[in-house]
């Protein structure tokens, strides 16, 4: 094998180094001057550049997979999704420049561990080697961990980052386990590898390492029973930072499982998917069912992200064909939305002051004092919910009809119940903020400038799900032509 | 024909940028966004049709596909507009009367604390009825015939601090609901048996399906028509469910020129004339049509007659000659139905928006019997009212005179006799009760000076001083009345080329009936004239007995309250389901629905409890799913 680069390798690259890139100018810059504003721009700029570069690795890759040693590989796949993921952070990142801006410790390093988590994150995206998707895994988590308890000062905090410390390494030593099950057998770590020797392997090993694998991705993806954790750190992290958490850190994991799922072909044994599938059925009812009565509001978003991840399984377990086009649109509906709603959260917090607004009646009456972003979380309620003509509504129709194409009737049934109880609890959030207040508490309150940006971004995402939910069309074809690669 | 889309755009972005705006834009910037969206929207069909007019498109019909939805298998929602003559007309008719009375509302509604309102909903209304005659299917068309229902209500309560306009939004909103679940089955039906509802191809696929044999339409057909029928019923105020008609007239009076007279009541003879293939194949469900037209006709003529309302006694005009359409499209005379449906719409517009003049003018005196001899004091509406009531009595060379005498003679031709006699003696009684209403509001003694003051102070009566915000009769008062008489003079002598979309009445060839015939209805009407003279003008003594006749009191109570139909209806349907209500006070079947909640928020309860905050039951249960799935694998 030929491991020199060649330029059009070298292109493929581009989005990783210019991330890389990004982590290390931001570390120096803070070492020679601690700026808010300045390090953020700077984290937005590389960011932007990295997205940017997406147009050349388009271009080289002309819509052919180009491979990079045997760890990565850059597909219409892996470039749609690194670009939604670049997008994604970039929008967490608006937002925390947001809410940092009033937090009196060290702001600087929040944008290094960012930049470093969705380094991780495209690591994920575009490998195919279980050594390049355990890095990037971890690349992934252990910023989060820090981000997680950035506000040192807060106990809540720490026990919240601590819990995600240990959960998380706990899961990810299931994962290793696994890996090593399956590299017994099979004497290999690249997904098509491992694909091309299963038959040399004995079945009962080998399902047992899908089964600790599968128990270490349900735990980042926050399906039951490893859910615990997701509402008690959604809740303590600062709101911007669960924001990360229910998008970037999921979808990022999401997509390299899809990848797997479709590739090696000992994750759609019959077992595996019964196992999925009432993995996917316990999380859409209990994390339906855990949002019902709960009072705060984080802690109903942690949990509707459990449902919504339970729906999204659906795609996993049909596994190819359509069903990529499904999860990509569904991703895509999923991650607009919830960073909608968490800017939301994020904005209304008055930022570090005291705790996050979070408490359902803390938006008693918001409408009235804050008309245009209850205006933004109405509309994204709407789509978590998935009424018609908002995006949440196209992903999960999608959903729906690759399962009902698949013939998986539980799951259907599973996907309608849970739907029918989240409308239970996304009412009554939007209800609450519609709820009257005295007149004389009726003034709007000035939008902060530091929270512009933010601003600017939520009405971006509210636009977005609007036309999304209107005129899905494009973005299906964008989709389409961008998955082929893995149908 | 590009542009065709901005036809129902701009109104739509009117109403949003008006509901948006509500209270915090001036009188006259809401006038200028809410008049001006239409008159885009006007400005756009004239381009629009004038382009389709003279590069007529191939088959008669442009269709503008202006987006799919999305496409997830099969199923592959698409949005196009489709143009053809049919639909050009509705348009014309939409956004060209539309136009005049929105700016003649601009004149009215001034000085009304919900001036925005008004335009909002009024922009809604015209966006989606056009949606309602522009959608190519009939999903769309569904949505707009919706829209237009909710648009209704709204403006029919728009003054909702009065109880009673609220009862009457409801009511009328209620009673076209019936007829639209009806129409919701049997498109429920069409897309089962067709698998779509497009009206192009399920114009073609019905007919294979539902041959009609020896004159006898198969089963389906007939039901499918029925239930369309029983929708076109409850919109366009036809028996037996006309009864909320004049209740409507509670909302101001250009919407009941709008929606109640030119453009909404007509959508149920545009539903006909549109799915006339599915009509076709089941000639009883023509029959009935025909007959639901002819008595429908003839009962709110003779109801009419009897009212004191000048808004009541135009909308039973309404009522009437819709009866008029639908017993031309029972006989298969669509393009005539159609023609009367456009002039119809000019000449009522000018009726209503001048009565709506006289009601100013008289201080929201709506009685006929309180007002007379004003056609010296407001001789231009007393010009306007005359040119329409004119046009509705068909008198010869006025535009009703022509598509109504085109209905009778097809109706004859077809021979029809029946239907023919009825629409005959229904040209009577139009003329009895128009006229009577011309001659005692504008003619005979100034009875308004007598009259006590009812509203507290006296110069507030009758043609009083000009101090309110309608004193000055301006541009936005003379320019729609000038124009909608025009339009009711030639506004017959506008021809589409609805022969591309509808089909020619079943005349056979060469029949042209008796001469007599073309020249009876004419006679018939002038007659009318004449009686309506001699009982209202010449001997008014003469009513006024029979009305305070032992026999006749009674009989003319029950007449005037139009048949008795809201009593029998309470007595048949309301009453009847406010007693099982009462049975069943205590909701039984509730009872068992209240057990998915209570059962919902147990569950709830026993999850919670899993939620317990300590990291060291997180890790158990998370290692026990771990465990759980490789004892799977195990047993496997």
């Amino acid at each position: 094998m030929n491991h020199a680069m060649t330029t059009q390798q070298l292109t493929a690259l581009l989005p990783l180094i210019l991330a890389t890139l990004t982590t290390v100018v931001v570390m120096l810059t803070i070492a020679f001057k601690r700026q808010h504003r300045l390090v953020a721009a700077m984290t937005v700029i590389g960011l932007n550049l990295a997205l940017l570069s997406l147009g050349p690795v388009l271009l080289a890759a002309n819509g052919e997979p180009i491979e990079l040693t045997p760890l990565l590989i850059v597909d219409g796949y892996a470039i749609f999704y690194m670009g939604l993921l670049l997008v994604t952070a970039l929008g967490v990142l608006t937002l925390c420049h947001a809410y940092f801006e009033g937090y009196a410790g060290n702001r600087e390093e929040l944008y290094l561990l960012l930049a470093m988590a969705t380094l991780g994150a495209l690591v994920m995206a575009c490998s195919r080697h279980f050594a390049s998707f355990f890095i990037g895994l971890e690349l992934l988590s252990i910023p989060l961990y820090a981000m997680v308890a950035y506000p040192v000062r807060d106990s809540r905090a720490l026990e919240g980052g601590m819990k995600y410390l240990v959960l998380s390494g706990a899961a990810s030593a299931f994962m290793l386990f696994g890996i090593a099950l399956l590299y017994a057998e099979t004497g290999a770590l690249g997904f098509a590898e491992i694909a091309a020797k299963l038959s040399a392997g004995r079945p009962g090993i080998l399902l047992a390492g899908a089964a600790m694998i599968l128990s270490g991705v349900a735990f980042k993806l926050s399906a039951v029973p490893f859910h615990l954790w997701t509402s008690d750190v959604y809740e303590a992290a600062p709101a911007p930072v669960s924001a990360f958490l229910a998008t970037v850190s999921k979808a990022a994991m999401f997509v390299v499982v899809y990848r797997l799922f479709v590739n090696i072909g000992l994750f759609r044994h019959p077992l595996a998917l019964d196992a999925l599938t009432w993995v996917a059925v316990a999380s859409m009812v209990v994390g339906n069912l855990l949002a019902l009565r709960q009072d705060n509001v984080k802690r109903i978003l942690a949990y509707s992200s459990i449902a919504q991840f339970g729906y999204l399984l659906v795609a996993l377990v049909a596994s190819g064909g359509r069903a990529t086009e499904a999860a990509g649109i569904f991703l895509l509906t999923y991650i607009v939305t919830a960073l909608g709603v968490f800017g939301v959260m994020t904005l209304v917090s008055s930022p570090m002051k005291d705790r996050d607004v979070e408490h359902i009646e803390q938006l008693r009456g918001l409408f009235w004092k804050r008309p245009y972003l209850s205006s933004i979380m109405t509309t994204m309620l709407l789509s978590l919910a998935g009424i018609p003509l908002t995006a949440g509504f196209v992903g999960k129709f999608y959903l729906i009809s690759v399962g009902v194409d698949t013939r998986q009737w539980l799951l259907m049934g599973a996907v309608v119940a849970g739907s029918a109880i989240g409308l239970y609890y996304y009412l009554r959030v939007m209800i609450m903020m519609f709820q009257p207040i005295p007149v004389r508490e009726r003034v709007s309150e000035p939008l902060n400038w530091v929270q512009q940006s933010g601003g600017a971004m939520l009405m971006a995402a509210m636009a977005l799900v609007l036309v999304l939910g209107v005129y899905p069309e494009p973005f299906l074809q964008l989709i389409r032509s961008a998955t082929l690669a893995l149908r | 024909m590009n542009l065709l889309f901005l036809t129902f755009l701009a109104p739509l972005l009117g109403f949003l940028i008006l509901a948006f705006a509500r209270g915090r834009i001036s009188e006259n910037a809401a006038a200028v966004v809410g008049v001006g969206s239409v008159g885009i929207s006007a400005l756009t069909t004239a381009i629009v049709g004038w382009d389709f007019l003279h590069h007529m498109p191939e088959g008669g019909a442009y269709t503008q596909h202006l987006w799919q939805w999305m496409s997830v298998g099969q199923f592959t929602p698409s949005f196009a507009l489709r143009l053809d003559a049919l639909s050009l007309t509705m348009l014309g008719v939409i956004t060209g009367v539309g136009f005049f009375i929105h700016l003649f509302a601009s004149w009215y509604m001034r000085g009304d604390e919900g001036y925005g309102r008004f335009f909002s909903y009024m922009n809604l209304f015209v966006a989606s009825m056009l949606f309602l005659v522009l959608g190519d299917n009939l999903l769309f068309l569904y949505f707009g015939w919706e829209g237009v229902g909710l648009a209704s209500y709204l403006l029919i309560g728009f003054w909702y601090q009065d109880p009673a306009n609220g009862a009457a939004a409801r009511k009328a909103f209620v009673i076209t609901r019936v007829g639209d679940t009806f129409m919701a089955i049997g498109l429920f039906i069409l897309y089962r048996e067709f698998g779509t509802l497009n009206i192009q191809e399920l114009a073609t696929l019905a007919p294979a399906a539902w041959p009609v044999v020896n004159g006898v339409g198969a089963t389906g057909a007939t039901v499918v028509a029925l239930l369309l029928l029983g929708g076109a019923v409850g919109k366009s105020a036809q028996l037996p469910l006309q009864t909320w008609l004049p209740d409507a007239m509670a909302g101001p009076t250009p919407v009941s020129a709008l929606i109640h007279a030119a453009t909404m009541v007509t959508a149920g003879v545009y539903l006909i004339a549109r799915t006339h293939a599915l009509f076709e194949l089941s000639p009883f469900a023509l029959q009935c049509v025909g007959a639901i037209g002819a008595i429908t006709l003839l009962m709110a003529g003779f109801i009419a007659l009897m009212q004191t309302d000048i808004k009541k006694i135009l909308a039973y005009s309404t009522m009437s000659q819709i009866g008029y359409m639908f017993l031309a499209e029972g006989v298969g005379a669509y393009q005539p139905a159609v023609f009367h449906l456009m002039t119809h719409a000019f000449f009522k517009a000018l009726l209503f928006l001048s009565s709506g003049s006289v009601i100013l003018a008289m201080h929201h005196e709506q009685d006929i019997f309180k007002m007379g001899g004003l056609r010296k004091h407001i001789p231009f509406v007393f010009a306007c009212m005359l040119i329409g009531t004119l046009a509705l009595t068909a008198f010869p060379f006025t535009s009703g005179f022509y598509s109504k005498d085109e209905i009778l003679h097809q109706a004859y031709l077809t021979g029809h006799h029946e239907l023919w006699l009825a629409g005959l003696f229904g040209a009577f009684l139009t003329s009895v009760y128009s006229f009577r209403l011309i001659f005692i509001t504008f003619f005979g003694p100034e009875r308004w000076r007598s009259q006590p003051a009812t509203h507290g102070h006296d110069e507030h009566h009758g043609l009083g001083p000009k101090d309110d915000p309608h004193g000055a009769h301006t541009l936005d008062h003379h320019i729609p009345l000038g124009v909608l008489l025009l339009l009711a003079i030639v506004g017959g002598f506008i021809h589409l080329p609805l022969g591309s979309v509808l089909p020619e009445a079943h005349i056979p060839e060469g029949d042209h009936g008796p001469a007599w015939i073309a020249y009876l209805p004419v006679l018939v009407s002038l007659l009318g004239i004449l009686v309506s003279w001699f009982l209202f003008l010449k001997k008014p003594g003469i009513p006024a007995a029979l009305k305070n006749g032992a026999l006749t009191k009674y009989i003319g109570q029950f007449w005037k309250s139009a048949f008795g139909f809201d009593w029998l209806y309470d007595r048949l349907f309301v009453r009847p389901f406010v007693w099982a209500a009462n049975i069943n006070k205590n909701d039984i079947v509730d009872w068992f629905i209240g057990l998915i909640p209570a059962s919902l928020t147990g569950a709830n309860g026993l999850l919670a409890l899993t939620q317990n905050g300590k990291l060291r039951w997180y890790a158990l249960v998370a290692g026990a799913g771990a465990c759980a799935l490789l004892a799977a694998v195990a047993l496997h």
